[in-house]
């Protein structure tokens, strides 16, 4: 079966802790009966294998038993955060859920029908091979995310080769490619995963200190705010052995501060996306932006600039928009490259797609709901520059009639916050005069420079 | 050189300006002692690139001061000028007095 593999590693470190979550130690040992009781219960109320399970939670010991239970059953699992609170019911609808599990705070499930029938071609397929699956969601071009569908026989493959056993903090998502191959290198090499009630640099400190973490997966975002806050120089973070990072641009400014703070640590960048999982990588060295990325199950090549992979790993398919691959199977990352020898240079997306803190946002998104409001005539929504967060988002809106702008911009940004997941809330909104517009032939945006 | 004092104001009317748009637990008091970010600070990272945004632009409208506050010289100093009300005050109090004398 396909966790066979990892019943073995827990069943050779039962007494070992592998989750601290809540500052509570969980062993192997308890994981592998909380698996054993979802397998059971999945059996008992008849759910078959291929059934599209929902699964709202954050990494908490029932969730991670569960997601494993919903895999070795054979189900097709769709783990939703609370960060995507906001979308909840468009990603229920466009998985089309058919059973859902709610996680809640106190780590108790419930469980119940939701009213989908799952009959995706791309289902069809992984019932057909008899694979577990996994739906991941990423941004959409034109605001709808894309669901991406995994076959996690193939995902999981990477993970059947023993590696380090290291002490790891969950910092990113359970529902993203980064945090679900944080979860499966732990549980692969029988280590402890510590988890964080909230991602402030004071509270991962802490947990770093308090449980002698090794490795910490975070984002350029991330040590942006450490530095700020200092948190590094309240706690002892002496057990830190390899900092990860990924998901968005790193200035090389803000990596030597890091190589220069954590002398003794291994500063690493990772490269991954949704669609075809991570890959194995090796920096040229701690403070340098140079990257060897590849690894069994990857293949890399650069066309006209842009990276493309092809992965044993790769996604079956998006379940709401067309195939991304080229027709001999390799996946177009979008993501512009500069190429030296074996090391490759990510510049990012070569497109108007706005990166705040690794989370993409998709201007066209922002701005089809700013002209749902009353009043608006025209936007346009561009990234801008920031030193922490990389880039923010900026609307352009001009009028239909004059109106008082504090109170026009209040009624903006509401409105966002409403309908956005925060990110993608405009930092600044300003009002232009509408002929800048119309003298124009199309929409520039604005590139952050 | 502007009084110290002027900046807190206009600080001050960055957190009004700001507060309406936050969640009850982030909301900043106006104090020069409020911390922003930090040990203790209520913001997180989404509101603090808020406030240093709120903060330029009213600086461009009540004195009609043009700075970009979070940039690489803010991060690479080894205490956070975004600690709190006053020592970003500080910050750009020293900022002014640079582009006055440079």
């Amino acid at each position: 079966m396909v966790i066979d593999f990892l019943r073995q590693v827990f069943a050779d470190r039962l007494q070992r802790t592998a989750i601290v979550w809540q500052d509570r130690e969980f062993t192997y040992s308890h994981l592998l009966s909380r698996l054993d009781h979802w397998r059971s219960r999945l059996q008992a109320e008849g759910v078959a294998p291929g059934t599209v399970c929902i699964l709202e939670a954050d990494f908490s010991p029932e969730a991670i038993a569960l997601l494993l239970a919903l895999v070795e059953h054979g189900t097709v699992a769709v783990p939703l955060t609370p960060a995507v609170q906001t979308r909840k019911e468009e990603f229920i609808g466009t998985a089309r859920g058919e059973l859902a599990f709610r996680v809640d705070a106190r780590d108790e499930v419930s469980v119940s029908p939701l009213s989908f029938t799952a009959d995706h071609p791309l289902y069809d397929e992984l019932r057909r091979r008899g694979h577990p699956g996994l739906v991941l969601f990423s941004s959409g071009t034109t605001g709808r995310s894309k669901a991406i569908l995994h076959d996690v026989s193939l995902l999981l493959a990477k993970y059947t080769t023993r590696r380090h056993d290291f002490i790891t903090l969950a910092f990113l998502l359970f529902d993203h490619i980064a945090g679900i191959d944080t979860l499966f290198y732990v549980l692969s090499n029988g280590s402890c995963l510590v988890t964080v009630p909230d991602r402030s640099p004071d509270t991962v400190c802490r947990a770093v200190e308090r449980y002698r973490v090794e490795v910490l997966p975070v984002s350029a975002t991330f040590l942006h705010l450490l530095l700020l806050s200092g948190a590094h120089e309240r706690y002892d973070l002496g057990s830190l052995r390899y900092i990860a990072y990924g998901s968005e641009v790193m200035p090389e400014a803000t990596l030597k501060r890091c190589a220069e703070i954590f002398p003794g640590v291994t500063i690493l960048q990772k490269y991954g996306t949704t669609e075809v999982g991570t890959l194995r990588s090796r920096s040229m060295s701690s403070d340098s932006p140079w990257v060897k990325i590849g690894g069994e199950g990857f293949r890399t090549r650069v066309v006209d600039g842009i990276l493309q992979i092809k992965a044993h790993s790769a996604m079956l398919g998006y379940l709401n928009a067309p195939s991304p691959f080229t027709e001999d199977g390799w996946f177009i990352t979008g993501d512009r490259v500069e190429v030296n020898g074996d090391y490759m240079r990510i510049h990012g997306r070569d497109s108007d797609v706005i990166n705040v803190g690794g989370e993409k946002v998709f201007p066209t998104e922002v701005e089809d709901l700013i002209l749902q409001l009353d009043n608006v005539a025209d936007v346009t929504v561009y990234g801008e520059a920031n030193a922490i967060t990389g880039n923010i988002v900026c609307a352009d809106v001009s009028l239909v009639r004059p109106e008082e702008s504090a109170a026009f911009i209040a009624r903006v940004k509401g409105f966002c916050r409403q309908h956005l997941q925060p990110y993608k809330v405009p930092v600044k909104v300003n009002i232009v005069d509408r002929h800048r517009f119309s003298q124009r032939f199309k929409k520039l945006r604005r590139r952050s420079g | 050189m502007r009084e110290q004092n002027d900046i807190i104001q206009i600080l001050y009317a960055a957190i009004d300006e700001l507060n309406p748009q936050l969640p009850p637990e982030q909301r900043l008091e106006k104090s020069a002692a409020t911390v922003l970010f930090g040990e203790g600070g209520r913001l997180d990272s989404l509101g603090l690139v808020s406030f240093i945004v709120a903060a330029e632009q009213k600086l461009t409208e009540m004195a009609d001061i043009s700075l970009t506050l979070a940039d690489e010289k803010a991060m690479s100093r080894r205490n956070s000028p975004f600690r709190t009300v006053a020592t970003l005050a500080e910050y750009i109090g020293e900022r002014l007095a640079e582009s006055e004398n440079g």
